[in-house]
């Protein structure tokens, strides 16, 4: 009778055993290729060209819906803040308030939640196509290093242009602020201009651009990974980047909580 | 001269090498044959180091594989050119910029020149004027055959062909035969050829050896094969025969 018990309990806890088996080997591998790139960052140079074709489709094609966000972001902010601190206290709170909350939070959290779909995904499907096609085999059998070719451009481009979006975002947040709270909550511009002059520290804007360097370093890098790692055709290329999409939501707010943490 | 020993090779629970032996002899077309799924690819893929034996040797020009550090991998795939089963294109990539990337990255050529190297490796494969064109925009043989002149842009010691008439209607899979042929005439190459195709085995082979369960069960000549009277080999010779 106990030994089916403990049998019993043995299948309880083999799924937990296997999940951790699995979560602990891919943590393994993931920091294996960050550790490859750091290695042979020194090749990067030889790979500019993909760095800047990166850059162009990480940024520049993100720039709309980053804009897009940030704006009605900063709308609603100005809005719900009026309607939350109506006649309880002066309305330049108001400017104070969405200056604060977009550039220590909003438009980093949400341009990188945003980005993880986009950019994210792309990369995820980029390179796991890449590796179903064989073309990743092409490339070591042409005597390339696919981390540096392939993973290298794709994560430095992200540090890189993930920071610029959060500084346009930030601008237009706060423009769409002061916009919402002009034409919604009958708040004149000249106040809400002094609300945000009043409670601005550079180091707020500055928090913000950390936050979103660190957010396109875990995006890009965990979608390179989920890509490189893709197994079992197209339809391994579909799990790999709807994994994608889950941990960097998952890796962003986690990450966000810590920087938060550690940093104000 | 490529030696394989006693190479044994699992995923997972699945043994797909189980003590595999070959010797693949210079500037001589070496056919390995046997049924899709059974490993024959994995080989080609652990001749380079895209993958390892769990154990046994492989020596390249008398030097071990298997114990390869990442550089000399490197060093050594300059040796060979591999024509993938889909021929594994570059597909955000031109043609002429699929065959000029590894010219571009390992060689000391101008401009002009790889040019020049990237338009023979066409005129190779006998294809004129497609280096502007993306692979999407390729049908399946004119694949094969851009990937057989990004193989040999760096003329390549050792060819290395996956399948490379499965896909193709007969009479571009003939093409494609005739052009190995002539790639080992014209650059004397060493090459082996992985297939499930008989009729285009004994076109291009000078050695044959069919892979059953993991390994090779008869090895030798086009008349050593024809003339076996092992049945697992004549099921081979009489599939040809048939087609």
């Amino acid at each position: 009778m106990e030994t089916i018990t403990e049998q019993r309990s043995l299948h309880l806890f083999a799924p937990v055993g296997k999940a951790a088996h699995s979560f602990f080997e891919h943590l393994g591998r993931y920091f294996s290729i960050n550790w490859w790139m750091l290695r042979n960052i020194a090749n990067a140079k030889e790979y500019s060209r993909n760095i800047l074709h990166q850059m162009v489709t990480i940024g520049n094609h993100s720039i709309p819906i980053v804009l897009f966000v940030s704006f009605f972001v900063g709308m609603v902010t100005a809005v719900q803040s009026s309607y939350q601190l109506y006649d309880w206290i002066p309305r330049a709170v108001v400017g104070a308030l969405v200056t604060k909350s977009v550039l220590l939070e909003l438009v980093p959290l949400l341009s990188a939640l945003v980005l993880a779909g986009k950019v994210g995904a792309t990369i995820t499907a980029e390179i796991g196509t890449m590796r179903v096609t064989e073309q990743i085999d092409a490339l070591e059998s042409l005597a390339f290093d696919p981390i540096s070719f392939l993973i290298t451009p794709r994560v430095i481009a992200g540090i890189i242009m993930f920071p610029i979006l959060v500084i346009f975002g930030d601008a237009v947040a706060i423009l769409g602020g002061m916009f919402g709270a002009s034409s919604i909550a009958g708040i004149p511009s000249e106040v809400f201009v002094d609300g945000m002059k009043s409670s601005f520290r550079t180091y707020d804007a500055f928090f913000g651009i950390i936050k979103g360097t660190f957010f396109g370093y875990i995006i890009t890098s965990v979608a390179c990974y989920q890509g490189y790692r893709v197994q079992g055709g197209s339809e391994g290329v579909g799990r790999a980047t709807m994994n994608t999409v889950v941990l960097t939501c998952l890796a962003v707010v986690v990450m966000d909580f810590i920087l938060a943490s550690v940093l104000l | 001269m490529i030696v394989l020993t006693n190479i044994r090779k699992s995923f997972g629970d699945k043994q797909v090498h189980t003590g595999v032996e070959l010797t693949v002899n210079d500037r001589e077309t070496t056919v390995i044959l046997g049924k899709s799924g059974g490993g024959k690819s994995v080989l080609l893929k652990m001749i380079i180091g895209l993958i390892k034996p769990d154990t046994g040797s492989i020596l390249v020009d008398g030097k071990e594989v298997t114990t390869m550090s990442f550089k000399q991998l490197q060093r050594l795939r300059f040796k060979f050119g591999f024509l993938f089963q889909g021929a594994a294109l570059f597909d955000s990539m031109t043609v002429g910029e699929n065959i000029e990337l590894a010219l571009r990255r390992h060689s000391d050529y101008t401009q002009a020149e790889i040019h020049e190297k990237m338009h023979y490796a066409l005129h190779l494969v006998k294809l004129e004027n497609v280096e502007h064109l993306m692979p999407s925009s390729l049908s399946g043989g004119m694949k094969k055959r851009v990937g057989l002149a990004r193989a040999i842009a760096l003329t390549p010691k050792y060819m290395l062909y996956d399948e490379p008439t499965t896909g193709l209607d007969v009479e571009t899979a003939d093409g494609i035969n005739l052009l190995i042929n002539e790639l080992k005439r014209e650059l004397g190459v060493t090459s082996i050829v992985v297939t499930h195709d008989v009729h285009s085995a004994f076109v291009v082979g000078d050695r044959f050896g069919i892979f059953e369960q993991g390994r090779f069960i008869a090895r030798g000549t086009k008349e050593e094969i024809r003339s076996s009277s092992d049945e697992n080999v004549r099921k081979y010779i009489e599939s040809e025969i048939q087609t």
